[in-house]
């Protein structure tokens, strides 16, 4: 059974890579997959800022707590640990971690999160970013599920960065630079089109990600015109 | 496998540009020339320019560090084509590493052929922009090709950053002091950075404003009430706070 969704996950997101895509999109698209595939409750995409943080690039809910407990992250949890060791961590118990990172540790139990896993995204010697996992069972997840969610994430690694093009750390800093601040016009976005029409910001996203899909535009296309007032949605 | 490397980690570089551009000022309240200066010391080039755009067509040129500074910034308005334009353009990062390169040739023929008859060899556009709210960029030049190190990137890109939150700061109606606590703590250095941006957008549709008079509103109003900036924006984004075009106040 996971063998033909994992197949039909990766025709997907050739697929998207094929075509002028959009990287949110294509991000979000990696962390709702991510989630069927490998069995877990949430997950979400950092990436570093090139400043000594890491910021949210996507997850498979856009719900704002959710979307805060792994901005939290920023300097403190699995995930800042995953991207400055380059080495993959594994928190079993997060009750049991409780002394090692206290805010992340009461801020994921109280979403109801027991156990977590943060996977560095690595191009070549460089680390960029983590993919984060997050169970509501306690333990660890077996090992071939982690080699699969580590190839998800460099899956995700490679869209992101159009590997082929990355020849010099200059291109790397164009491209993460341009992709973090389409997920900042996404966010804003999301307030234009949460307030206009009384919708939380879940629910915002889908409706910008819909009209996107239906006008075939790209996400951070439609975003920006939806922010400075010629797109409407 | 060789052990891997995080890209621009350690300390917080926003925190750190400060403090360079802070040397610079000495005392004085910081300016946009500050920036600049630190920015000319600290990622090793030889001039720094930052400009206001509000449209490829539409800019000022705010402070450059010399003559040929401000003369690629010119020429760039004049041709309409360049780094910066594309920085604006794009919202990322341009950095080229050497004008006479076949790639920066193909791109901007004739600007590039300009910089480089005036002794420019490799140039590094980054903006000054909150995610649709573009204000404009910060450009080094330097008489020498060759890359930024990761390092450089990161300290061009923070001090990028000093010029954004300055100019927010001034946008604000002036009220700020230019000490560089003040403009640091109008900042929002907390988790809550999503709902900043979140509660730009509500904002902008509750006034009927621009992102960039809303996210000045929401600034102004937590500096007012001596409240964090993300605190603020949390308000408006579980709706216990509107703002209302009528009133100077929100609530």
């Amino acid at each position: 059974m996971r063998d033909q969704i994992l197949a039909e996950t990766f025709v997907e997101l050739a697929d998207t890579l094929v075509d002028d895509f959009d990287v949110v999109d294509f991000l979000h698209q990696v962390s709702m997959r991510c989630v069927k595939v490998l069995g877990v409750a949430a997950i979400g995409i950092l990436l570093t800022d090139q400043r000594g943080r890491l910021q949210v690039m996507a997850a498979s809910s856009e719900r704002s707590r959710l979307l805060e407990l792994f901005q939290i992250q920023t300097n403190q949890g699995p995930c800042a640990e995953a991207f400055h060791t380059g080495r993959a961590i594994a928190v079993p118990d997060l009750a049991e971690a409780a002394d090692r990172w206290p805010r992340f540790t009461s801020h994921a139990l109280n979403e109801g999160f027991v156990a977590t896993h943060a996977l560095p995204m690595r191009l070549r010697a460089t680390v960029i970013g983590t993919l984060n996992l997050f169970h509501t069972e306690k333990g660890l997840l077996p090992e071939e599920t982690l080699r699969v969610a580590q190839a998800l994430a460099d899956v995700a690694t490679i869209g992101l960065l159009q590997a082929r093009a990355i020849r010099h750390h200059e291109t790397l800093a164009e491209q993460l630079q341009t992709a973090l601040n389409s997920r900042v016009i996404i966010e804003q976005a999301k307030g234009v089109v949460a307030e206009r029409h009384g919708l939380g910001m879940d629910e915002a996203f889908d409706r910008l990600r819909g009209a996107a899909r239906s006008g075939s535009r790209r996400l951070s296309e439609l975003a920006r015109a939806v922010v400075e007032g010629t797109g409407r949605v | 496998m060789a052990a891997a490397v995080p890209l621009g980690s350690g300390s917080d570089r926003r925190a750190w540009a400060w403090t360079r551009v802070g040397l610079q000022s000495r005392g004085a309240p910081f300016g946009i020339q500050h920036v600049c200066a630190a920015a000319v010391d600290d990622v090793h080039v030889d001039g720094a320019a930052v400009t206001l755009m509000s449209s490829p067509s539409v800019w000022e040129t705010l402070h450059a560090t010399d003559e040929t500074s401000m003369n690629l910034e010119d020429r760039q308005l004049d041709l309409g084509e360049g780094p910066t334009i594309d920085a604006f353009v794009h919202g990322g990062p341009v950095l080229v590493s050497d004008v006479d390169s076949p790639e920066a040739r193909a791109r901007w023929p004739i600007f590039v052929a300009d910089a480089s008859a005036n002794g420019v060899r490799a140039m590094f556009a980054l903006p000054v922009q909150v995610g649709a709210i573009r204000l404009g960029a910060l450009n080094l030049h330097r008489s020498t090709p060759g890359s930024l190190n990761t390092d450089q990137i990161s300290d061009a890109l923070a001090f990028a950053d000093a010029a954004c939150a300055l100019l927010l700061a001034e946008a604000e109606g002036g009220t700020h002091t230019g000490a560089a606590d003040d403009i640091w703590h109008r900042e929002d250095h907390s988790a809550h950075q999503g709902e900043v941006h979140q509660a730009t957008g509500m904002v902008l549709v509750q006034l009927g404003v621009s992102a960039e008079i809303a996210l000045s509103r929401l600034r102004a109003f937590a500096f007012r009430h001596g409240r964090p900036l993300g605190d603020v924006a949390r308000d408006v984004v579980e709706r216990r706070l509107r703002f209302n075009p009528d009133d100077e106040e929100a609530g």
